[in-house]
């Protein structure tokens, strides 16, 4: 979500079409980031049609980047990501899309939401808001207008 | 769970099909008398019906009315955000901003004193006027009439843009056709689960039950409803319809079927591209089709106004397109277009009730990402060319042809102002009796 959205009044679309994620996530153990580490190595490994993590964002066609990044000694997994418009708007279709993917994460997670997130989508907003880092000042783009579908058609058209 | 029919208001479900609409607003002024009147009111449900009833009745409240009603804070504030700030609070979520930003509205909607609407419909304008006499009877001095206005289903179904209207809604499942119903359209699109629009079952998304207010008496088997007054500018449309010809050198009414999504007999592009197809098309397949064979929109255009508001099967971002549906309830006001007199002074548009589970997920979903954006389709800031608040210049809408390029029409107005808006609660039958019943 962008750091002008409050739980109360959610804001109008933004100036800015994108918005950051950067998601902090504390992990349980280290047997938990080894279990993690060999979860998300296996999925990246595979080709696109096969990651679920990627099958997943090509349908929500809402995010530009993501990267998963272990840090402080792997005791913390970060997601971080540039994605189009309210976070809170599309939390259903986000869930909807790719909350198996966050109940595996999860679960190797220290206060983490409750389980799993299809039935828990309140909690795991909240959960998102707490360990959203965001960014510091205004959130750079080179392309402050433009939403993944619009540029994936006007490459298309480019073809 | 199944659906209980006879506690869920029958508006939320049913298509009454009737021809006549009376929209009453109320303000509450005595809270003890309104908390008995709205629970001894002949609501009708979503039962079926033996015989078709004569009228049916449905009740609304708003989160003022509910305050007025004088209900616990810790029960208003169980609520969820974007029904307690209302329609004027959201403005800016769903394009209610320049010529219909809320500042614009007709009175009272500019005002806390919107908290009952009366929903009316009937078969006759006479047992609107009988019902409503009784209503004004029994309200005296407990609540305060402060809008009333009325609308009508036109005789050949063709609302004011000259194009039949209410053909395709979203079909429920659990709910077992309304006797005596004319047959329904076939329609490939899955049944939409009950939970989009009643508070206590699954919605279009899995695993998840929209927000209900509580206690469980008063939230389950509720809906929540936008309701809105849309001024239609008929001479503005006829008159695009013009200069959009003289642009692209395409038929007028070839780009008028292309900005809705159907020609104005209703028959869908999807199903007849060329005008000379539209009698070809048996009645009964009007909405038989679900955009999945038309990726780029060359029959029916990514843009159009069908398409934004129920993409089907369509690529759109998210979860897709059948997880953010809304009921459409409402009907005509003021009188027709006629083309031979067409700056008549006579204001016109749709007395519209947007039925859903959350407002925020389907209703104002819609508005924000489906009809004033375009990115979700890939249309960049495209608005939509029927409901979108068109920007200064005037809106874009693009035309993909049989092959590239496109064909790109621009300078499109806003042919539909906001003129009312507000967001009420559709309590069920044991809500009004447990609002009845509590002290004060």
């Amino acid at each position: 979500m962008s750091p002008s959205e409050s739980k109360s009044t959610p804001a109008a679309a933004p100036a800015i079409k994108q918005n950051p994620l950067t998601l902090i996530m504390t992990v349980k153990s280290p047997a938990d980031f080894a279990a993690l580490s060999a979860m998300l190595n296996k999925f990246l490994s595979m080709p696109r049609d096969k990651n679920p993590i990627d099958v997943a964002l090509d349908k929500l066609a809402k995010v530009h980047f993501a990267r998963f990044v272990f840090m402080d000694n792997n005791t913390k997994l970060a997601v971080i990501t540039s994605y189009d418009d309210s976070f809170e708007d599309y939390i259903n279709d986000f869930i909807d899309a790719i909350g198996d993917i966050f109940n595996a994460l999860l679960a190797h997670m220290a206060d983490a939401p409750a389980l799993p997130v299809q039935k828990n989508r309140a909690a795991f907003l909240d959960y998102v808001r707490k360990n959203d880092l965001r960014c510091l000042g205004t959130f750079y783009s080179a392309y402050p207008t433009l939403g993944v579908k619009t540029i994936l058609a006007q490459a298309a058209d480019a073809e | 769970m199944p659906l209980d029919l006879a506690d869920i208001q029958g508006v939320v479900l049913r298509s009454y099909k009737m021809p006549f609409l009376r929209t009453l607003i109320l303000r509450i002024d005595d809270a003890a008398r309104v908390k008995t009147l709205l629970a001894s009111l002949p609501v009708r449900t979503a039962e079926c019906w033996d015989a078709k009833p004569e009228y049916c009745l449905n009740i609304g409240l708003t989160a003022d009315g509910l305050k007025a009603l004088r209900i616990p804070d810790e029960t208003l504030n169980s609520f969820p955000p974007e029904f307690l700030l209302g329609a004027a609070g959201r403005a800016a979520a769903v394009g209610d901003t320049g010529v219909n930003d809320p500042a614009n509205w007709i009175d009272p909607f500019r005002s806390t004193q919107v908290h009952i609407l009366l929903s009316l419909t009937g078969q006759s304008h006479e047992i609107l006027e009988t019902v409503t006499a009784q209503i004004r009877s029994a309200c005296s001095g407990a609540a305060t009439e402060v809008f009333c206005r009325d609308g009508y289903a036109p005789a050949d179904h063709r609302a004011h843009f000259g194009f039949v209207d209410g053909i395709s809604q979203p079909r429920v499942a659990g709910v077992p056709a309304q006797k005596q119903d004319t047959p329904e359209f076939s329609d490939p699109m899955d049944l939409v689960p009950p939970g989009a629009f009643v508070l206590g079952y699954e919605s279009a998304h899995p695993g998840h039950f929209y927000p209900m207010p509580a206690p469980d008496a008063l939230g389950r088997n509720g809906s929540f409803a936008a309701f809105r007054i849309l001024q239609q500018d008929c001479f503005g449309f006829e008159n695009f319809l013009d200069d959009a010809a003289k642009q692209t050198g395409l038929d007028r009414e070839l780009i008028a079927a292309k900005l809705v999504g159907r020609w104005r007999s209703g028959v869908p592009l999807s199903l007849a591209s060329e005008a000379t197809q539209q009698a070809a098309v048996p009645f009964d397949q009007w909405n038989h089709f679900d955009h999945s064979d038309d990726p780029a929109g060359r029959k029916c255009p990514l843009g159009s106004h069908i398409r934004r508001t129920n993409p089907r099967r369509s690529a759109v971002a998210g979860s897709g397109g059948e997880t953010h549906r809304i009921m459409r309830r409402g009907l005509p006001y003021g009188a027709p277009y006629d083309p031979q007199n067409p700056q008549d002074g006579i204001e016109r548009g749709l007395l519209g009730l947007f039925i859903c589970g959350d407002l925020r997920d389907q209703f104002e979903f819609l508005m924000k990402d489906w009809v004033n954006d375009g990115d979700f389709a890939g249309l960049g800031a495209d608005k939509d060319p029927i409901l979108g608040n068109q920007p200064a210049p005037g809106g874009r809408f693009r035309i993909p042809g049989p092959t590239k390029p496109q064909t790109v029409v621009r300078g499109m107005g806003t042919f539909i102002t906001t003129r009312a808006g507000a967001y009420f609660f559709l309590p069920s039958i044991t809500a009004l009796r447990y609002l009845a019943g509590l002290p004060g």
